[in-house]
């Protein structure tokens, strides 16, 4: 923070993700999102929450830029996703790395190459990839698991690999969708503990979650979601 | 795309097509049986038309000339058209009635017949020859007669030209400009046949194109279940590359690398079957028929036509398929 001529306190940071007066609604006439407006800063960790329906996996898919608002304006690390063309959608795709509920491991492809095929797309060569893939494979603990297959492993282990994989490319905007929802709750806080840590190192973290022991006892900012409208927004204090 | 990112995705596309043995084969197969058919159309259409070219070439016409015949070899010889001396014979015809009276304007009308488009060649055919010719095939007696008529300087057939066309297709219109040269009295040709061997041919072009153009589509088809096959086999993947940002040719190009590898297998393992069954095929009719064209002759043109079928239909179909897939529902990875 710093302090301005007339003495307002500013933050210094810029928004990484930021949604003004926008609103979403499906073909089938769904009313998914209505006027939201939010700032998320760089290097934040927040929460969303919010019932099934509430709107959560639309903000989501906008920040992706797998849906497009119909009003309002919508930039996610710079890009200005109202007016995206489809064909540099992968440019934004690659400054996010996203961590999956189900985990999405390629049943076929031991840790090493799951974690390695996220650089593969992005051209990276081989020797970069085998240095990042073993240091993003460090970072989550499974260092010494690099040639298990994926059945081989827990879900908590295979919710590591999964966030190795969204690390690899050193992304600034993490967004983790539901990541605990398939593991057991010591699993859980662990994966939380991972993805705060890597939150420490100045990467964004996005968490959708309905586990509100995570929320409640890990102090960041969340967002709630209700019936498409953002019902409270604890940034800079308590909810 | 990096060279980096080609080297993989090649590979990628090569283990695909191992990975997915049982539709590569089942894929392989039906191409095969698609380009073995093709290769025969081609080839049975080819050797058709050869065989066709051959009868056409002994298809000739005979174009008989005004020719004041007796005035080549008798009294008139040294008379020419409208000369006011000529004198009229005892049948009261004057050699000015004629636009011939000897061979140099008999050659010479053969000349101007052989620029006529679609003309493929003329022979001259003095009348001396086509009296020779004619007599071949006749009686001792009938002979005798003839020989007597040209002893006495009385030959009664005109100077002829001998003429072969290019195509038989044209060849109404050729004879037409051909009557039409002043100096031509009659044609002699077989019309009937030469519209046969046209409509022939004409016909097993057309049916060619029309097999290969269908199964080209099969092909394009049977290539392109395939990869919809190894696309939705291999959706958690796509889904994880679009999510990575992936662009739509990196995730497309495997695919179209799985599509051309199956053309190629199947493009060679037909020229190799097309071989056998040809030399089967031809052994037999070379023994009934005579002559047919050689398979090497057409070796390298079907390869490549293979080729080109097997990697065509595995490129668009591939990318069709992927380009629809990620437009409708390649974007939803994430499933939230």
């Amino acid at each position: 923070m710093e302090q301005t001529q007339q003495g307002f306190q500013v933050s210094a940071v810029k928004p990484i993700i930021e949604f003004r007066g926008v609103s979403k609604t499906y073909q089938t006439g769904t009313h998914a999102l209505e006027d939201v407006n939010i700032k998320i800063n760089s290097g934040e960790f927040v929460f969303v929450v919010g019932s099934s329906g509430a709107g959560k996996s639309t903000f989501m898919k906008l920040i992706m830029r797998e849906e497009k608002a119909n009003t309002g304006k919508i930039v996610v690390n710079g890009f200005d996703l109202t007016k995206m063309k489809r064909k540099s959608v992968p440019m934004l795709r690659r400054t996010m790395g996203i961590v999956f509920q189900d985990f999405r491991l390629i049943p076929n492809m031991n840790v090493f190459d799951n974690v390695a095929f996220a650089m593969h797309v992005v051209g990276a060569d081989s020797r970069n990839i085998r240095r990042e893939v073993s240091k993003a494979l460090s970072l989550v603990g499974l260092g010494h698991k690099a040639r298990s297959m994926p059945n081989q492993l827990s879900g908590g282990e295979q919710q590591r690999v999964g966030l190795a994989r969204a690390l690899v490319n050193s992304p600034d905007l993490i967004i983790a969708d539901e990541p605990t929802g398939n593991v057991d709750p010591n699993m859980s806080y662990e994966i939380v503990s991972l993805l705060t840590e890597i939150n420490k190192r100045g990467t964004t973290v996005l968490m959708v979650t309905h586990d509100h022991n995570l929320v409640r006892d890990f102090h960041h900012r969340v967002i709630m979601l209700d019936g498409g409208k953002i019902v409270a927004d604890n940034a800079g204090g308590d909810l | 795309m990096k060279l980096s990112s080609v080297k993989y995705l090649v590979g990628e596309g090569f283990k695909n097509t191992w990975t997915n043995r049982l539709m590569t084969i089942a894929s392989v197969g039906v191409l095969v049986a698609c380009m073995v058919i093709i290769g025969l159309a081609v080839m049975i259409s080819e050797n058709v038309n050869m065989a066709m070219g051959n009868l056409e070439k002994q298809n000739v016409v005979m174009a008989y000339m005004e020719d004041y015949s007796w005035a080549l070899y008798g009294d008139g010889a040294n008379q020419k058209k409208g000369d006011s001396t000529e004198k009229a014979d005892k049948n009261g015809i004057r050699p000015s009635d004629y636009t011939i009276h000897n061979e140099a304007e008999a050659k010479a009308l053969c000349d101007q017949i052989a620029k006529i488009d679609n003309v493929a060649s003329v022979t001259f055919v003095s009348s001396k020859e086509g009296l020779e010719s004619a007599t071949k095939s006749m009686l001792e007696s009938q002979k005798e007669y003839f020989t007597f008529l040209e002893e006495k300087d009385q030959n009664p057939l005109p100077c002829a030209a001998k003429i072969a066309m290019a195509d038989m297709e044209l060849f109404d219109e050729t004879i037409k400009k051909i009557e039409q040269l002043e100096g031509i009295d009659s044609i002699q040709s077989n019309s009937g046949l030469a519209q046969t061997l046209a409509a022939i041919k004409n016909g097993i072009t057309v049916a060619g194109i029309w097999i290969i153009a269908i199964l080209m589509i099969i092909s394009l088809v049977i290539v392109s279940n395939t990869i919809r096959v190894t696309m939705y086999t291999r959706k958690l993947e796509i889904g994880i590359m679009k999510a990575v940002g992936a662009t739509d040719t990196f995730v497309r190009l495997p695919f179209v690398v799985e599509g051309m590898v199956i053309g190629i297998i199947s493009a060679l393992i037909s020229e190799g079957l097309l071989y056998c069954c040809y030399r089967i095929a031809t052994e037999t009719i070379i023994k009934t028929f005579g002559g047919v064209i050689a398979f090497s002759e057409m070796a390298w043109v079907l390869l490549l036509l293979f080729m080109g079928i097997g990697i065509l239909s595995g490129v668009i179909g591939s990318v069709i398929i992927i380009s629809k897939y990620l437009r409708k529902e390649g974007s939803e990875f994430a499933a939230i």
